[in-house]
């Protein structure tokens, strides 16, 4: 452009404001009692303080049942991760557990085949072997899983409830069919001493694996391209298109990654229990969506909350064991889970509507 | 630059760029047919560099269909592009914004949870170098002060950078749209009813906009039913009339009833 003025130039101020109304950013503090994790923080510590009370002897904190309640929350946290990101992208994940419950079928039977017998002192010829083939087989099984769950959902584009609901189905089928309706029993020993069971102080391995990954997911969403793409898709999946965003594939690399996790979880639970337990988690999926949402992430997509996810899962873990230590049937953890599901999926919802109001 | 085109973000040094190519863009003789329904049939609107060019027609003219041919995002059946005084063919929006044409869309095309510098980027985020970068980590600070610099350049101000974009009014996301498509291209800028949402006030903001944009060299074309005030900015209209090309002059030679009745087709004798 040449210079001059064009006659229709306007006259622009430097400081021309599109519009009035301030919006002022919320202070650090003002932030963190905004945040529904911060309550829910705030629960889990007045429930474990409670139980501990109401326990005989104070046993709800005792040495051991920290212990046991950081590692009952393990698996329950990695897949709630997986299912974090998926609804971070609008996407839903009901297969999560029956993804488990296949990874630790195929992966069982994988250390079994390759460990050969134990001889009299329970050592076994190619336990290293094994052990690294079993993770590789329980991560690949996930995966694959996810990969599955992903293209029907992103490219098939049916909807992820009713797609990884069919999933589910099929993947709880195939693991009883791999293995004839039983569990794979009698693992070596080592994976539970030095694995499954171990702990460093009193931080149970397996638990500092999924806090680990932890890190990294809330890492990767508050500092990377793929969070950003990833809430993009979940806040407005035709602006994530329109800007360039190969939304299909984003989606399905999403559900590869809670696919990888659950594997991870599948492999958690053969190292614990020293044997498959597929009737062992038909509430898994109940739980981690409770742990997901009523830690401030929103179903509707575009806003996750990891920090949230991890002290959702303590309150889904406190409340279990809680219930178990006081003495109330096993029955009342299902329904007090589910109750709190209710309760934070309708604040949720209600939270949603009031943004929309203003 | 012949040849190849430079990817937008090496060519984003403010608003004095090589020189401007005489035509922006332009398309000749476009035909569309949708089964029964012919939406285009020999639409010509050309806009010069430095130019804003407004598009008018009545509902179902062709207009929206004329803007997506010009992008990608529809194959004419037949015509032909023209983008920074070259022949063009794209086959998806990413063609059109890697040839420095870039689209304000009527819904605007935002992420609401995202900030507002989270969506200037997206799509185009910026990296840190080395390792990190490799990982696939923002580079914040950078994309932070060519937000800032993008809106000072057009005089937009927000509240924050950091806010989400849902935060913001109805003129201000509107107002973000346009500067991120400014940021974004650098040959030609297309507006789809850029003022329908808006109030009086934030309209006049948005025409400014696009005035502040041809200033720079770009070519902008804006669909439009809010006939007087972007009559007011526009330097040459357009008018599609059933798929056609009705009347392309200069907006000072026309007012608004002719304008009207072109549009309706009882001027289409004149025209042609």
């Amino acid at each position: 452009m040449s210079a001059g003025v064009h006659p229709k130039s306007p006259a622009l101020s430097p400081q021309f404001d599109p519009d009035l109304r301030a919006v002022t950013p919320k202070t650090a503090l003002q932030r963190f009692f905004s945040e529904t994790g911060t309550w829910i923080l705030i629960l889990d510590i007045a429930l474990f303080v409670a139980f501990g009370f109401l326990s005989q002897d104070f046993v709800f904190w005792s040495k051991l049942n920290v212990e046991s309640l950081m590692i009952n929350g393990t698996e329950a946290l990695l897949l709630a991760l997986g299912l974090a990101m998926l609804l971070g992208a609008g996407a839903f994940d009901l297969s999560v557990g029956s993804n488990l419950v296949l990874s630790s079928v195929l992966g069982a039977l994988t250390i079994k085949s390759i460990a050969g017998p134990a001889d009299a002192q329970g050592n076994y010829a190619h336990l290293g072997l094994a052990i690294a083939l079993g993770v590789l087989v329980c991560l690949v099984t996930g995966v694959i899983y996810g990969i599955v769950n992903g293209v029907l959902v992103a490219y098939f584009e049916i909807n992820s409830l009713i797609a990884t609901l069919g999933t589910m189905g099929v993947g709880t089928g195939l693991a009883l069919v791999v293995t004839g309706g039983g569990d794979v029993t009698v693992l070596p020993t080592q994976l539970q001493s030095g694995f499954g069971l171990a702990s460093l102080f009193f931080v149970p391995y397996p638990a500092i694996l999924a806090l680990v990954a932890a890190f990294v997911l809330w890492a990767v969403l508050r500092y990377t391209r793929y969070g950003v793409r990833t809430l993009a898709i979940g806040s407005e999946r035709t602006s994530a298109e329109r800007a360039g965003i190969d939304v299909k594939l984003h989606l399905t690399s999403l559900a590869a990654l809670a696919g990888g996790l659950a594997g991870l979880a599948g492999f958690v639970d053969i190292a614990r229990y020293g044997s498959t337990a597929q009737a062992g988690h038909v509430q898994d999926p109940l739980v981690a969506i409770t742990a997901v949402v009523i830690g401030g992430t929103l179903i509707e997509g575009g806003k996750v909350s990891i920090v949230g996810v991890i002290w959702g899962t303590a309150l889904a873990v406190i409340l279990q064991t809680g219930l178990i230590i006081i003495g109330a049937q096993s029955f009342y953890q299902l329904i007090a889970v589910g109750v709190v599901l209710i309760i934070a999926v309708g604040l949720d919802s209600y939270r949603v509507r009031r943004t929309r109001d203003r | 630059m012949a040849g190849s085109f430079v990817p937008s973000e090496m060519n984003h040094d403010g608003p004095h760029h090589s020189p401007s190519p005489e035509v922006a863009i332009a398309g000749h003789h476009i035909a569309k047919r949708f089964g029964h329904v012919q939406a285009l049939s020999d639409a010509n609107v050309t806009v010069r560099s430095g130019q804003v060019v407004a598009l008018f027609g009545d509902n179902g003219a062709g207009k929206s269909t004329f803007l997506k041919t010009l992008i990608g995002m529809i194959r004419p059946d037949a015509g032909e592009f023209i983008v920074a005084d070259r022949p063009v063919s794209f086959s998806t929006i990413r063609d059109a914004q890697n040839a420095g044409v870039e689209c304000v869309h009527q819904d605007l095309a935002l992420a609401p949870d995202l900030s507002v510098v989270d969506n200037m980027f997206l799509g185009n985020e910026r990296m840190q170098r080395g390792f990190l970068g490799k990982l696939g980590v923002l580079n914040r600070h950078e994309m932070t002060e060519r937000t800032d610099q993008a809106l000072r350049e057009l005089s937009i101000k927000l509240p924050s950078l950091r806010v989400q974009v849902s935060a913001l009014s109805g003129g201000q996301k509107q107002a973000l749209a346009v500067a991120r498509a400014a940021m974004w291209g650098h040959t030609a800028i297309l507006m789809d009813e850029p003022t329908a949402a808006l109030g009086a006030r934030q309209s006049e903001i948005v025409c400014d906009l696009m005035r502040a944009i041809a200033e720079r060299g770009l070519g902008v074309l804006v669909v439009s039913h809010d006939l007087p005030r972007v009559l007011k900015v526009a330097d040459r209209v357009t008018i599609l009339w059933r798929g056609t090309t009705a009347l392309e002059a200069a907006s000072s030679d026309l007012t608004i009833p002719d304008i009207v009745a072109t549009m309706v087709g009882s001027g289409k004798d004149s025209a042609a």
